[in-house]
């Protein structure tokens, strides 16, 4: 028996620079199999419209600046989702913590205006108003054990339903002719732009760092090692003087606080107002992407901006080859698919 | 029925299980099949149940040679089987239990009429007493057992396994479950009794087949077997050296003090438990399972809140409650089934290792992260296998997470070791490698609670025992002093 697991580790570590890639390149050559057969299916020519795709997302400074911009609320709800993850929790809460921060953010700005400390508060007031949509679910799941897939769901329509209520109510601008909206935000508290004349804001920056620093604060500090024992054996966890409580309201709120930076940036970047409907699908996207990285803060990284891209050409597809919007939606089913399947297809293959 | 296995051998990898084994069982015989832990009795009857074809060899039965694709058949040719770990469905009642495993029942079972008295006639049997609308999970583990075996016969079995029988009894019934074995056989069934017990054999034994590493080493009959010359059968040459008692403690002062302990939930709890343990002295604390013991283990650790009542070790309070979270480094915890509950298999080999010591580490672990260099050692000294810290601990067995549990529970200095069924399934060897370390900390002295069901041990080892039943202490006394039968009857709720 000794003999046997001796000689398995030696195969894994020889073949370790294969294992990566492969863990790379099968799931991409599954997706590029199904997604092909999906536009056969169509009565389309699978390799003119991947060519058609890819020129939409990366072949224009355009394209890559709208892939760009779409990865960031991707991003930050991918991070938003993994977070709480690290604890075995089950957030699907994204774009309601998205409008909550959205909606705290706005009411910031709405009172502080032009002050040169409006930027701060906007983000601080963002942040807390997505961690405050997380919090309930996450104190409701610690103290009574709520299910906090169902709590955060739910909550999702009452944050979509309460900027609504804001922009059609109290916040509208009147001098929109009854567009619902606010008013436009001040030129003060929007982000630089990196190309300029797009609407590329350093929010990308911003979520790209917080996924570096996630990465470092899980995996080199005491407390995501405890996040990592608790989520694999809580009795064991609590009984070593861990609290399951405490991890659960700081992964929930760290999310939280995420998304909400997430939907202040959409609204004061991208809109420049708060308006009805701007999480768009970000939640569920984000939500997805976390699951194909296995919770892996980096990883996360690159498959939101596959997924950008996805979202990004489905534009191109609807104007250019004449596909239906829904296009991209599948798209995106068929790319969580290859990922999962083959995720767990070789993981099965690799320990017998 | 007369069964016969000729030159079974059975291998997986080049580790040979069973090799080249010869076994008969007369009609009406009882025979029992000892062996250490790995000697290769699970694996015979997995073979003779259908789990498992061998890969050389045949089985015969009235002299017809048949072939086992899965317990299916040999439930049909007339084999039964027992098994340790009951497969009873707790949230259903006894009856029903026993009609999900009846052959060709109605759509509909009734609950009266001739259907429903042949489908109880063996339990009636086995146990008159026995309320079939008994919730499962209401009834002792000795009366779940016969329920198991009155589903076994309710097939018309010819022939009854039955796996280490007696490992989860009392006294009591285990001298009744003899009584039943005995039945059997005078039936003319055919019994194999899996067991590592004398007892068991000298009770109801009609011959012993011993094996050893694979191979049968003795077959014999069981007339005249004193349980030395079992024992050594069972291990061979190899000498295994027993564990050493721990003088009583010199300093009787209370070290470890439990007043008016009340913690647990609808399916364990305790009662106003009242302890004193000195420092340097072993408690026993007997009883059949389910009477409590998990959840006193678990508060005295500090690992479970109490509801009522105080633990104090040297003079401070460290049980959980509002109070806060006693500092875990003091007490070793050995929970029931560690394998399950002192784990977290996701992680890796150091960091289980290091669990009891995390709080101590920097926020920013740095170079003082969980490390292969402090975990080789315990897995070296504690003889875990793979010695591969960085593996993840679901990658181990059962046995060596146990054995990992301990190297983590009983390193380092403790002033308390709370033990639940720490040997449970762990074979001579490992059980003696396991008590040694755990009364050492008794020598160093450490209050050491001990929580077993194997009284022999309790006896041999402790210094005083406690029985535990229906969350009370009903009595404690000095090792020294104790009468087996005597806590037996305890055991099951009996003082006069």
């Amino acid at each position: 028996m000794n003999i046997l697991l001796r000689k398995r580790r030696e195969l894994s570590e020889r073949f370790r620079w294969f294992e990566g890639t492969l863990s790379v390149a099968a799931p991409a050559l599954v997706f590029l199999l199904a997604s092909s057969a999906f536009f056969a299916l169509l009565g389309r020519d699978p390799l003119a419209l991947i060519g058609q795709i890819l020129n939409g997302a990366f072949g224009s400074t355009y394209g890559i600046v709208e892939t760009l911009v779409k990865t960031i609320p991707i991003l930050l709800c991918a991070l938003a989702t993994a977070v709480p993850a690290r604890l075995g929790l089950l957030s699907v809460g994204a774009s309601g913590q998205f409008y909550a921060g959205a909606w705290l953010g706005t009411g910031m700005v709405l009172v502080v205006g032009g002050s040169h400390l409006a930027m701060p508060a906007m983000f601080l007031a963002a942040c807390a108003g997505g961690a405050i949509w997380a919090l309930v679910p996450g104190f409701l799941r610690a103290q009574w054990e709520v299910n906090e897939t169902l709590a955060t769901l739910l909550l999702n329509y009452v944050a979509s339903l309460l900027v609504d209520w804001a922009v059609y109510g109290p916040w509208r601008d009147t001098s929109n002719l009854g567009w619902p909206a606010t008013i436009s935000f001040p030129e003060s508290v929007r982000l630089p732009v990196l190309v300029p004349g797009s609407r590329l804001h350093a929010g990308l920056l911003l979520a790209i760092l917080l996924a570096v620093g996630l990465h470092i604060l899980l995996s080199r500090s005491r407390w995501g090692l405890e996040l990592r024992v608790l989520r694999s054996n809580r009795k064991l966890g609590e009984g070593v003087g861990m609290s399951w409580k405490a991890g659960a309201a700081a992964t929930m709120a760290i999310g939280g606080a995420v998304a909400g930076l997430a939907g202040i940036l959409e609204t004061s970047c991208i809109h420049g107002r708060l308006q009805s409907g701007i999480a768009l699908n970000y939640g569920l996207t984000g939500f997805l992407v976390a699951w194909m990285s296995g919770q892996h803060m980096l990883r996360i990284v690159p498959i939101s901006l596959v997924m950008g891209a996805l979202l990004s050409s489905g534009d191109a597809l609807q104007l250019f080859a004449q596909l239906p919007e829904a296009t991209a939606v599948v798209l995106q089913a068929i790319l969580f698919c290859s990922v999962l399947a083959t995720g767990g297809l070789l993981r099965r293959w690799r320990s017998p | 029925m007369h069964v016969s296995m000729k030159g079974i051998t059975k291998r997986f990898g080049s580790f040979v299980a069973n090799e080249a084994i010869d076994l008969e069982v007369a009609e009406g015989e009882v025979l029992a099949l000892l062996g250490e832990n790995g000697a290769g009795k699970s694996t015979l009857v997995k073979i003779l149940y259908g789990f498992q074809s061998p890969d050389e060899g045949t089985i015969e039965i009235d002299g017809k040679p048949v072939a086992f694709e899965s317990p299916r058949d040999s439930m049909a040719a007339g084999i039964g089987m027992v098994f340790q770990q009951f497969s009873l469905i707790p949230a259903l009642s006894v009856r029903e239990n026993l009609q999900l495993a009846f052959p060709a029942l109605p759509l509909v079972p009734s609950r009266r009429g001739a259907a429903d008295t042949a489908l109880l006639a063996n339990l009636r049997r086995l146990a008159p007493e026995l309320d079939p609308s008994a919730l499962v999970a209401d009834i002792p583990v000795g009366q779940m057992q016969l329920v198991e075996l009155a589903k076994v016969l309710n097939l018309d079995s010819r022939l009854v396994i039955l796996d280490e029988p007696t490992s989860v009894l009392t006294p009591i019934e285990t001298r009744a479950l003899h009584e039943r074995v005995r039945t059997l056989a005078a039936e003319g069934r055919s019994v194999v009794l899996i067991t590592h017990k004398f007892e068991d054999v000298a009770s109801c034994a009609d011959r012993v087949a011993v094996l050893r590493q694979g191979k049968k080493v003795e077959d014999r009959p069981a007339a005249g077997l004193s349980a030395t010359e079992l024992s050594s059968l069972m291990v061979g040459g190899a000498k295994v050296s027993a564990a050493s008692r721990v003088p009583l403690p010199t300093r009787n002062v209370p070290w470890l003090e439990v007043r008016g302990l009340r913690a647990g939930d609808a399916f364990s709890s305790v009662t106003g438990i009242d302890l004193v343990v000195a420092p340097g002295e072993i408690l026993g604390v007997a009883g059949v399972s389910g009477n409590g013991q998990d959840v006193l283990g678990a508060c005295l650790a500090g690992v479970r809140e109490v509801e009522a009542g105080e633990v104090i070790l040297d003079g401070v309070a460290v049980h959980r409650g509002v109070g806060g979270v006693p500092d875990p480094q003091q007490v070793g915890y050995i929970p029931e089934r560690p394998s399950v509950n002192g784990v977290a298999p996701e992680l890796d080999l150091s960091v289980n290792l290091a669990l009891k010591g995390l709080h101590t580490l920097p926020f920013w672990m740095g170079a003082r992260r969980p490390s292969a260099r402090e975990a080789l050692p315990m897995l070296e000294e504690h003889d875990v296998r793979p010695r591969d810290p960085s593996r993840k601990a679901r990658d181990l067995s059962g046995g060596n997470l146990q054995k990992l549990v301990a190297a983590r529970e009983l390193s380092g200095g403790r002033k308390l070791v709370v033990a639940c069924y720490p040997t449970m399934g762990l074979d001579l060897a490992a059980t003696q490698a396991v008590y040694a370390r755990l009364f050492e900390h008794a020598r160093n002295g450490a209050s050491v609670v001990w929580i077993s069901e194997e009284l022999d041990d309790l006896l041999r080892f402790a210094h005083r025992i406690a029985v535990l039943f229906h969350g009370k202490v009903l009595g404690v006394v000095e090792a020294a002093e104790a009468d087996r039968n005597e806590l037996g009857r305890w055991m099951m709720g009996a003082r006069s």
